[in-house]
C-alpha cells in the first residue's frame, strides 16, 4: 500500500456532525473528563430583538430559542420558554454569525530547521501540510474575529506556493477536537513564495507557473506510478516518496477544491489559465482589483471570495506630492472601495473575507463603507453568510437564523452594515462570547449629584455614546470651599467597568482651581449614583445622586459615502491613457498619396496608396479603388511603413528572470504578460506594433518568449501575436555564469551544461519511447523541462540567443549543429560582425543594436557598422532595443546606420522586414504586402530623420494611436487626476483630520 | 521549421567595396600636428549660429582661429583652398555635461575615474584623468561633437568640470579649460525608496541635514577666501581655495536638481549666496520657468531623449521639454546626457527636440553657443566668428539629423583624422566577409 495522507475524517457525513454546544456531549467525545463535570444548561432565549434571519427578512421583537447549541425556535413577540436562560437584547439586532471562507489564523509557521519527512524536493510544495491536523490555539486571532462577526471559517496555510489542505472550523473557544466542522476540504495556493520556507526555485512569477503546472502533472503520475509498483505485487522499485504528491490527489482528480490566492487581476487570470489547463476545481481569493474585470470574473470565477482591504489615499499633501500622484493609484483609491458593489451589479457571486486587512478591526468600517458605496445590505450579508455556507458545504446548518441550525449569531446595537454600530456579542455554537456587553446598568443620561464633604461639590455628569466609547460633560456648580463661579468641563475620559456597571470618569480640575485631574468614580443601581472622588488637593469627597434624565438613546452616525459622486468611465488599462474600449476596424482604410515603404518586391512607392481590408493589406499602388465607406487618410507629404517590430523587450511582463536554475525553458513568459504598462502605449506612439517579450538572460537555457502585438487596452491574452513560431532564451557570456554558486561559472561550463541537457532530453525521450513500446515498469513522468528541451532539438522552439562576443556565439552555433538544428538568432550579437561568414552559412539570423555598446567589457567591441557588415554577408539582421525605452523609437535607430552606408529601405528593414524574419513572424507582418497583417505607421516626414514623428500607428487594421486621440486622452487624464485629488481632499475634510482612508470611523 | 531565415537585402560585393572607408595602417585614429598653413573652404553653406546663415560662404582660418567669414572673401596667398561647393559648415556641437575620457566601460568599475570619495570634492578636476586614447573620443568626433565637459559626480560638491577639445596626444593638450565649473548635486526631497531599503533608515542624512551640510560648507569656503584677501595667514586648504573663483564669480556652479522642489531650493540657495549658477538636469524644470526667467538663470537638459518619468506624462514629455521650455523663454542647453559612453549621442538628444516643436536654429543653438555661453567658453568656440577657434564640421546638412553624413571635422585648425574604432572595425572584419565572398562566389 503506498503511503496515503488523505485524512479519513473527510468521509464524515456532513449531515449529522454535530457541533459541541455549551455543555460538551458526552456521547461525541473521547477524552474522559477529569474532575466534576461542567454541564451548564446550554438552553437560552434571546428576547426582544429586530432579528434578520436571512438576507431581507426581518423579525421585529423576536425570540431565539437555542437548546445544545442549536436554534429550536425562531418567533416574533412568543415567550421566552419557560426554563430558558433569558437575554433581553431588545432594542438590538441579530443577524446570522459570519462566516470567513479564507482566514488566516496564523498556524503554518514554518518549524525551525525546515520541514522533515519525504515532502517534496522544492520546499515551497507543502501540500501536504493540513490545516487540521496542525489546528493550534490561536485565541487571538479567532477573538479578534469573533468581534467583527466570524463564527466560523475556513482556515487557510498561508506558507509556500502550494500551501496545504484549509480546513472549517468555529470559532469558539472550544479545544483543537471540538473545533472542526470540516476537515481538509480545499488545497491552497497562492503566486508567492515564502523566503523562510528557502530554495532558490521558483524566484519569478513566471517560474512559480511553471512549478503548478509541473506539481499537478507530477501528482497525477505519482497515482499512476505507485499504482503500478503496488499491481506489479512490489516485483519493482518504488517510485519515490512525496507526502505532497500524495496530497495533491483528490485535487487533481477534481474531488477536492484548490484555493488559489490572487494578488492582482494577473494573478486571476493566471489562476483561470491553470485552473482550466488542469480541470482543478478552483475557487479564488481576490485581491481588491476585481472592478478591473468585472467581464472576466463574471460567470467564470466562481466560488470568490474578496478581501476588503482598500488602498490607503495617495499622498496629496502638497504640490510636489501631487505632481507625483498616478491617475492609476488615483482610480484604484477611488474605485476599490466600490469593487464589491460593482461586482454585486454585475451578477458575480461572492463572499467576503476579512483576510488581508492590516488589522482586523478595519473589517466592519471597511464593509461599511462597501455598503455606502453601492453593496446593499443584503447582499453583504450574503456574502457573509449564505453564499460561503452554501460553497462550505454548510448550507443545511450555517448562514440564516433558522430552526435546526447551528446557533451562531452576531448580536448588534444598531444596524451594522450602514451605521457605527456595535457588536455586543457573538453566539458560536450556542455559546455567547461577549464583545461589547452592555453593563448590567447603563450608565448613560444625565446625573445630578452632589457631596455632603466640606470640599464636594454639586454637579450634573452627562454621559452619551456608544458604550465601548462614552462621552460626556461634567458641569461643576460653586461649593462649600470651592471659590469658582461654575463650569462645564469635558470628560477626558469616561468608561465602564462592564460586569458591575462601575463607571469611571476622569476630568481636567483646572477649572475647578486646581492642577491635575479630577477621578471619579461611581456605581450605579438604577438610577442611583453612589460614587467618590480624588481631587488633586488629597481630598476624596463622596458623593449621591440620581439619574434625572434617562439615556436618550444610541447617538450611532450613519456611514455615508464621503467621497462626491465621480463619473470615472471604465477603462483597460485601469491607468493612464486607458481606453473603455477596443478600436472599432473598419471595414476598409485607405491612406492616399503618400510615400509608402513597402518593405517588400514593391519597394518604396512615391504618391502611393495603401489599402487595408478587414483589418488585413490589400493593395499598395496608385489611385486604387476603395469600397465605398472606406475610411480615407490624405498621406500627402506623408510617409507610410508597416509598423515596426522589435524582436527584443522585457516590457510588460511581471518578472524577467527565473535564475533559480541555470536551465528553465519550461517556464514562460506568456504566462506572466501585463496589459498594465505604459511602455506599450509609448511604443505604439513611436510607431512600434510587434514586439518579442523575453526572458532574462540569468540561465543558459531560460524561459521562452512570448511575441505580442501593441493592442493597447487588450488583456494579456489578447496581446499575443496569432503564429505557430516559438522562441526560448538562451544567454551566453557574462551574465549567466554571474550567479554565485550555480553552475556554471565560465562559458566553458555555459557550453557543457547545455550540450548535457540537449543529452538529457535525447535520454529522456527515448525513455518514453521504452515505456510506450512496452508498457512495462513504472511509467516515466512527464517533464515539462524535458519537453521544451526537445522542441528545441526538434526546431520547435527556435533559439534565440542572449550574447556577445564572436567566441560564445560561435561555439553555440557549432554545438546546434551536432545535434542537428539550427539556431534562429543572436541577439545582442555585439560582435555578430566578426563572425558574419560563419552566420551567413549556418543560416542564423542576428539581432543587434544600432550603436550601443561599452557598457560593459563583453559590449567593448561595440561597432555601428555591425547590422552593414552583416548584411553585406547575407545575413539576415534585425535591430533590438532590448529597453521598453528604446523600444519606442526604433525608426531613429535605424536611421543612425544610414551613416554606415546604407540605403534608406535597408536601414528601415532591420525594424521591420527584416525584424520580422530574424524571429520567423514574416509571414504575418513586417512589410505591406498583400495577405499580411493591416499594421501600419503614418509618419510626418521620412521615418529614418531625427525631425519626423510618428501621427498614427494602426494595428490590425485598427488605430490604436493617433496624435489627436493622444491629445483627448491628455485632457481626459487630467481632469480626472485634478477631480481625483480633490476627493481625497474632501475625503481628509470629511474625517477631521490626515485620516487618509474613506468611509472609516476608527 | 529549418529555412525561414533568408536574406532579402544581398547588398551586392560593389556597393560594398565602394562604400568602405579607405583602407587605412593598423592605428585607429592618428593625431594630427596643429595648424601650419591658411585654409580657406570656399563655396559652403556656412552656419554661424550667431551670424545667420551665409549660402555660398568662405570660411579662412590660420593658427587655428577664425580670421574671417564672409561671401566675398579675398584669400591669402599661399593660403590652402578647399572646395566646399554644395557642402555645410556648423561649428563643433559641445557636450556640457559628459565623462568622456574619465569613463570607458560602464560595468568595469575600475575604468571609471568619475566619483571621488566623500561629499566635499572641489578641488578635483576631470581633465588630468583624461585618458587621450579613449575610444569614446573618436566615436565623438565622428557624430559632430569636438568639445566635451568631462564631468566630476558623486556627493554634494563633485569637483570641477573641464572643457576638452577632443584632439590631442594628451590631455594636456586637449584641455581648454582645467577648472571650468564646480558642480553640486543638489540633495532629493523626495529620495526612492527601494523595496529592499529601510524607510526610516536613520543613518541616512535628512535632507535639511544634507542642504545644511552644504551651506555650512560654501560659508567655511567663503570665510577662507575673505580671510586670505584680507591677508591674513591661515593654514591652507586645497578644497576652500578651489572655491574662490566660485564667490568671485569667474566660474559657474552647476547645479545637478531634477524636482521642481530641488530647482526652487537650489535657486533660493544660489540667490543667497550671490552665485552664478545652471541647472543641470531641469526634468521639472517647467514647472519652475518663470523663477528662471526672473533670475536668468540657465539649465543644461540631461535626458530630452528619454520617456517621462511619470505615467501620466505625454509620451513626448522629454522631446517636448526643450520646446515648452523655450516657449516660456527659459536658457537651456542639451547635453548628452547618459554621459560618458554616449556623447556621440548628443546630436540626437537635440534633434529629437526638433521634431517636438523646437526651431531648428533652437536646437543647434542648444548644442553650440548656449553651451559654451552658461560654461564660459563662448570666447573661443560655440559660434563661427573671426577670432574664435577654428573648430567645426563639414557636412551634409544639419548635424542633428541623421539623414545627413559629417564628412570632416576640423579642430583649432587641424584637419583631424575621422577614422574611429568602429569605423576601424568594420574595415578590419569587411575585409573578412570581402574574402568569404570571394570564395563562396
Amino acid at each position: 500500500m503506498r503511503p496515503r495522507l488523505r485524512t479519513l475524517l473527510l468521509a464524515l457525513p456532513l449531515v449529522g456532525l454535530l457541533p459541541e454546544g455549551a455543555g460538551a456531549q458526552q456521547a461525541t467525545r473521547t477524552q474522559p473528563v477529569e474532575g466534576m463535570r461542567d454541564n451548564a444548561t446550554g438552553y437560552h432565549a434571546l428576547v426582544g430583538a429586530r432579528v434578520v434571519t436571512a438576507p431581507g427578512q426581518v423579525l421585529d421583537e423576536a425570540t431565539i430559542v437555542i437548546r445544545d447549541g442549536i436554534i429550536r425556535e425562531v418567533s416574533e413577540g412568543s415567550d421566552a420558554p419557560a426554563g430558558a436562560r433569558v437575554w433581553d437584547v431588545s432594542g438590538h439586532t441579530v443577524y446570522p454569525g459570519f462566516i470567513d471562507a479564507h482566514a488566516d489564523l496564523g498556524m503554518d509557521a514554518v518549524p525551525e530547521g525546515g520541514d522533515v519527512g519525504p515532502t517534496h524536493w522544492n520546499p515551497q510544495v507543502r501540500a501536504w501540510f493540513s490545516t487540521t491536523r496542525n489546528l493550534q490555539d490561536d485565541a487571538e486571532r479567532r477573538a479578534a474575529l469573533r468581534s467583527q462577526g466570524f463564527g466560523t471559517a475556513l482556515v487557510v496555510p498561508k506558507q509556500g506556493i502550494f500551501r496545504g489542505t484549509a480546513s472549517v472550523v468555529n470559532l469558539g473557544d472550544a479545544g483543537v477536537r471540538g473545533r472542526v466542522l470540516r476537515p481538509d476540504v480545499a488545497q491552497s495556493i497562492g503566486f508567492q513564495r515564502s523566503f523562510q520556507l528557502g530554495g532558490s526555485y521558483p524566484n519569478s512569477p513566471m517560474g512559480t507557473a511553471a512549478l503548478m503546472k509541473q506539481t499537478f502533472m507530477d501528482a497525477d503520475w505519482y497515482i499512476r506510478a505507485w499504482d503500478a509498483y503496488e499491481s506489479s505485487g512490489r516485483a519493482l522499485l518504488p517510485p519515490e516518496t512525496s507526502e505532497a504528491l500524495a496530497a495533491l490527489e483528490d485535487a487533481v482528480q477534481g474531488g477536492q477544491p484548490v484555493f488559489f490566492e490572487t494578488r492582482s487581476e494577473e494573478e486571476y487570470l493566471r489562476a483561470l489559465d491553470i485552473a482550466a489547463e488542469f480541470g482543478v476545481d478552483a475557487w479564488y481569493r481576490g485581491n481588491g482589483q476585481e472592478y478591473r474585470i468585472l467581464d472576466v470574473l463574471s460567470g467564470r470565477a466562481e466560488p470568490l471570495v474578496v478581501p476588503l482591504a482598500f488602498p490607503d489615499a495617495p499622498d496629496v499633501s502638497d504640490p510636489e506630492a501631487v505632481l507625483n500622484a498616478t491617475l492609476a493609484d488615483l482610480r484604484h483609491w477611488y474605485l476599490a472601495p466600490a469593487s464589491p458593489g460593482r461586482l454585486a451589479e454585475t451578477g458575480v457571486r461572492f463572499a467576503i473575507t476579512a483576510d488581508g486587512l492590516t488589522s482586523l478591526n478595519d473589517f466592519l468600517p471597511n464593509l461599511r463603507t462597501a455598503v455606502a458605496r453601492g453593496l446593499s445590505p443584503d447582499a453583504a450579508l450574503a456574502a457573509l453568510t449564505i453564499t460561503p455556507a452554501e460553497w462550505l458545504g454548510l448550507s443545511r446548518s450555517h448562514g440564516t437564523i433558522e430552526q435546526g441550525k447551528v446557533a451562531n449569531l452576531v448580536v448588534t446595537e444598531g444596524d451594522l452594515f450602514t451605521e457605527e454600530a456595535t457588536v455586543r456579542d457573538v453566539w458560536v455554537q450556542g455559546q455567547v462570547y461577549g464583545v461589547t456587553r452592555a453593563p448590567e446598568i447603563d450608565p448613560r443620561g444625565t446625573w445630578r449629584i452632589a457631596s455632603s464633604d466640606e470640599w464636594g461639590f454639586d454637579a450634573v455628569l452627562e454621559i452619551e455614546g456608544p458604550l465601548n466609547r462614552l462621552r460626556g460633560t461634567i458641569e461643576v456648580a460653586p461649593g462649600p470651599t470651592v471659590t469658582f463661579t461654575g463650569a462645564s468641563i469635558d470628560l477626558a475620559s469616561a468608561s465602564v467597568v462592564a460586569t458591575t456597571g462601575r463607571l469611571e470618569v476622569r476630568f481636567d480640575a483646572e477649572p475647578l482651581g486646581y492642577q491635575g485631574s479630577v477621578l471619579l468614580v461611581g456605581s450605579i443601581r438604577g438610577d442611583d449614583f453612589y460614587g467618590w472622588t480624588s481631587l488633586p488637593n488629597g481630598a476624596d469627597p463622596t458623593f449621591t445622586g440620581s439619574r434625572t434624565e434617562p439615556y436618550a438613546g444610541p447617538t450611532r452616525g450613519a456611514v455615508a459615502m464621503d467621497v462626491p459622486e465621480l463619473d470615472l468611465p471604465v477603462i483597460r488599462p485601469m491607468m493612464e491613457y486607458g481606453r473603455s474600449s477596443i478600436p472599432a476596424r473598419p471595414e476598409a482604410i485607405v491612406v492616399r498619396n503618400a510615400t509608402v515603404w513597402t518593405q517588400g518586391p514593391q519597394g518604396r512607392l512615391q504618391n502611393a496608396d495603401l489599402l487595408i481590408r478587414d483589418g488585413v493589406v490589400a493593395e499598395v499602388g496608385v489611385d486604387l479603388d476603395a469600397p465605398g465607406g472606406a475610411v480615407e487618410i490624405d498621406g500627402t507629404g506623408k510617409h507610410v511603413t508597416p509598423g515596426l517590430i522589435d524582436p527584443h523587450i522585457h516590457s510588460g511582463v511581471s518578472g524577467v528572470n527565473e535564475s533559480g536554475f541555470a536551465i528553465v525553458p519550461e517556464v514562460r513568459m506568456a504566462d506572466v504578460l501585463t496589459h498594465n504598462n505604459i511602455a506599450m502605449y509609448r511604443q505604439l506612439a513611436g510607431g512600434l506594433t510587434t514586439a518579442m517579450v523575453k526572458h532574462g538572460s540569468a540561465n543558459p537555457i531560460g524561459g521562452e518568449n512570448v511575441i505580442v502585438k501593441m493592442r493597447w487596452g487588450a488583456l494579456p491574452e489578447e496581446l499575443r501575436l496569432d503564429t505557430e513560431t516559438r522562441t526560448v532564451k538562451f544567454a551566453l557570456g557574462e551574465n549567466p555564469k554571474r550567479r554565485q554558486n550555480r553552475y556554471p561559472d565560465t562559458r566553458m561550463g555555459t557550453q557543457e551544461i547545455i550540450r548535457d541537457h540537449f543529452l538529457a532530453a535525447r535520454d529522456y525521450e527515448r525513455e518514453w519511447q521504452r515505456w510506450e513500446a512496452t508498457q512495462e515498469g513504472i511509467p516515466p513522468r512527464r517533464d515539462l523541462r524535458m519537453e521544451a528541451i526537445l522542441d528545441i532539438l526538434d526546431q520547435e522552439l527556435l533559439i534565440s540567443s542572449h550574447g556577445y562576443r564572436a567566441d560564445e556565439f560561435l561555439a553555440l552555433v557549432r554545438l546546434a549543429e551536432e545535434f542537428g538544428f539550427r539556431v534562429q538568432t543572436l541577439q545582442h550579437g555585439v560582435e555578430a560582425y566578426k563572425i558574419a561568414p560563419e552566420l551567413a552559412e549556418s543560416g542564423v539570423a542576428a539581432v543587434v543594436w544600432s550603436d550601443w555598446g561599452a557598457f560593459k567589457l563583453e559590449a567593448y567591441d561595440a561597432t555601428v557598422y555591425n547590422a552593414r557588415i552583416l548584411m553585406e554577408a547575407g545575413v539576415v539582421t534585425s535591430l533590438h532595443s532590448d529597453n521598453s525605452e528604446i523600444a519606442s523609437r526604433m525608426n531613429w535607430e535605424a536611421g543612425k546606420l544610414l551613416r554606415t552606408g546604407l540605403t534608406e529601405e535597408q536601414a528601415l528593414s532591420t525594424v521591420t522586414i527584416q525584424a520580422a524574419q530574424a524571429i520567423a513572424i514574416d509571414d504575418r507582418v513586417g512589410s505591406l504586402e498583400p495577405g499580411k497583417d493591416g499594421d501600419f505607421v503614418v509618419w510626418s516626414g521620412n521615418p529614418l530623420s531625427q525631425f519626423t514623428r510618428a501621427e498614427q500607428t494602426w494595428l490590425d487594421g485598427r488605430r490604436y494611436f493617433s496624435l489627436e486621440e493622444d491629445a483627448e486622452l491628455r485632457e481626459q487624464i487630467r481632469r480626472e487626476r485634478s477631480q481625483l485629488v480633490q476627493a481625497i481632499l474632501a475625503a481628509q475634510d470629511e474625517n477631521g483630520n490626515g485620516n487618509q482612508r474613506m468611509g472609516s470611523d476608527r | 521549421m529549418i529555412g525561414r531565415v533568408k536574406g532579402v537585402v544581398a547588398l551586392g560585393l560593389g556597393a560594398a567595396l565602394l562604400a568602405a572607408p579607405a583602407a587605412s595602417d593598423a592605428q585607429v585614429r592618428m593625431t594630427v600636428p596643429p595648424q601650419s598653413e591658411a585654409v580657406a573652404i570656399r563655396g559652403a553653406t556656412i552656419h554661424t549660429v550667431t551670424e545667420g546663415v551665409i549660402e555660398n560662404g568662405t570660411i579662412l582660418f590660420d593658427d587655428g582661429i577664425i580670421t574671417a567669414i564672409g561671401t566675398d572673401l579675398e584669400i591669402p596667398t599661399g593660403a590652402r583652398v578647399v572646395d566646399g561647393t554644395g557642402k555645410h559648415i556648423y561649428p563643433g556641437l559641445i557636450d556640457a555635461y559628459s565623462t568622456v575620457g574619465i569613463s570607458e566601460i560602464g560595468a568595469v568599475g575600475v575604468s571609471q575615474d568619475i566619483n571621488e570619495l566623500g561629499d566635499f570634492n572641489p578641488n578635483v578636476r576631470a581633465d588630468i584623468a583624461v585618458n587621450a586614447e579613449s575610444r569614446h573620443i573618436g566615436t565623438s568626433r565622428s557624430a559632430g561633437v569636438l568639445v566635451a565637459f568631462s564631468t566630476p559626480g558623486g556627493g554634494l560638491v563633485s569637483g570641477m568640470s573641464s572643457a576638452l577639445s577632443l584632439e590631442g596626444w594628451t590631455w594636456e593638450e586637449m584641455s581648454m579649460e582645467s577648472a571650468a565649473a564646480l558642480n553640486v548635486s543638489w540633495p532629493d526631497p523626495n529620495p526612492r525608496r527601494f523595496w529592499w531599503q529601510d524607510d526610516d533608515d536613520e543613518d541616512a542624512p535628512s535632507y535639511e541635514e544634507q542642504v545644511a551640510e552644504l551651506t555650512a560648507f560654501f560659508d567655511e569656503a567663503r570665510a577662507y577666501r575673505d580671510a586670505v584677501a584680507a591677508g591674513e595667514e591661515v593654514r591652507t586648504d586645497s578644497r576652500y581655495a578651489a572655491m574662490t573663483p566660485v564667490f568671485d564669480r569667474e566660474i559657474p556652479v552647476v547645479v545637478a536638481a531634477d524636482g521642481a522642489a530641488q530647482i526652487n531650493d537650489a535657486v533660493t540657495w544660489a540667490l543667497e549666496e550671490d552665485l552664478r549658477i545652471v541647472i543641470r538636469g531641469g526634468q521639472d524644470a517647467i514647472h519652475v520657468a518663470d523663477r528662471l526667467v526672473a533670475n536668468d538663470i540657465p539649465v543644461i537638459l540631461t535626458s530630452t531623449m528619454a520617456a517621462p518619468e511619470r505615467d501620466y506624462e505625454g509620451y513626448d514629455g522629454a522631446y517636448s521639454m526643450p520646446a515648452r521650455l523655450h516657449e516660456a523663454g527659459v536658457r537651456f542647453a542639451i547635453s548628452g546626457g547618459a554621459g560618458s559612453l554616449y556623447t556621440n549621442r548628443l546630436p540626437w538628444e537635440a534633434g529629437v527636440a526638433v521634431a517636438f516643436g523646437l526651431p531648428e536654429e533652437e536646437a543647434l543653438r542648444a548644442v553650440t553657443i548656449n553651451a559654451a555661453e552658461f560654461m564660459g567658453i563662448d570666447d573661443r568656440v560655440g559660434s563661427l566668428e573671426p577670432g574664435k577657434q577654428a573648430t567645426f564640421l563639414i557636412t551634409t546638412g544639419t548635424p542633428l539629423d541623421m539623414t545627413n553624413d559629417i564628412e570632416q571635422a576640423y579642430i583649432q585648425g587641424r584637419e583631424i583624422d575621422m577614422m574611429d574604432i568602429q569605423k576601424f572595425f568594420f574595415e578590419k572584419y569587411m575585409t573578412k566577409v570581402m574574402q568569404y565572398l570571394r570564395m563562396v562566389m
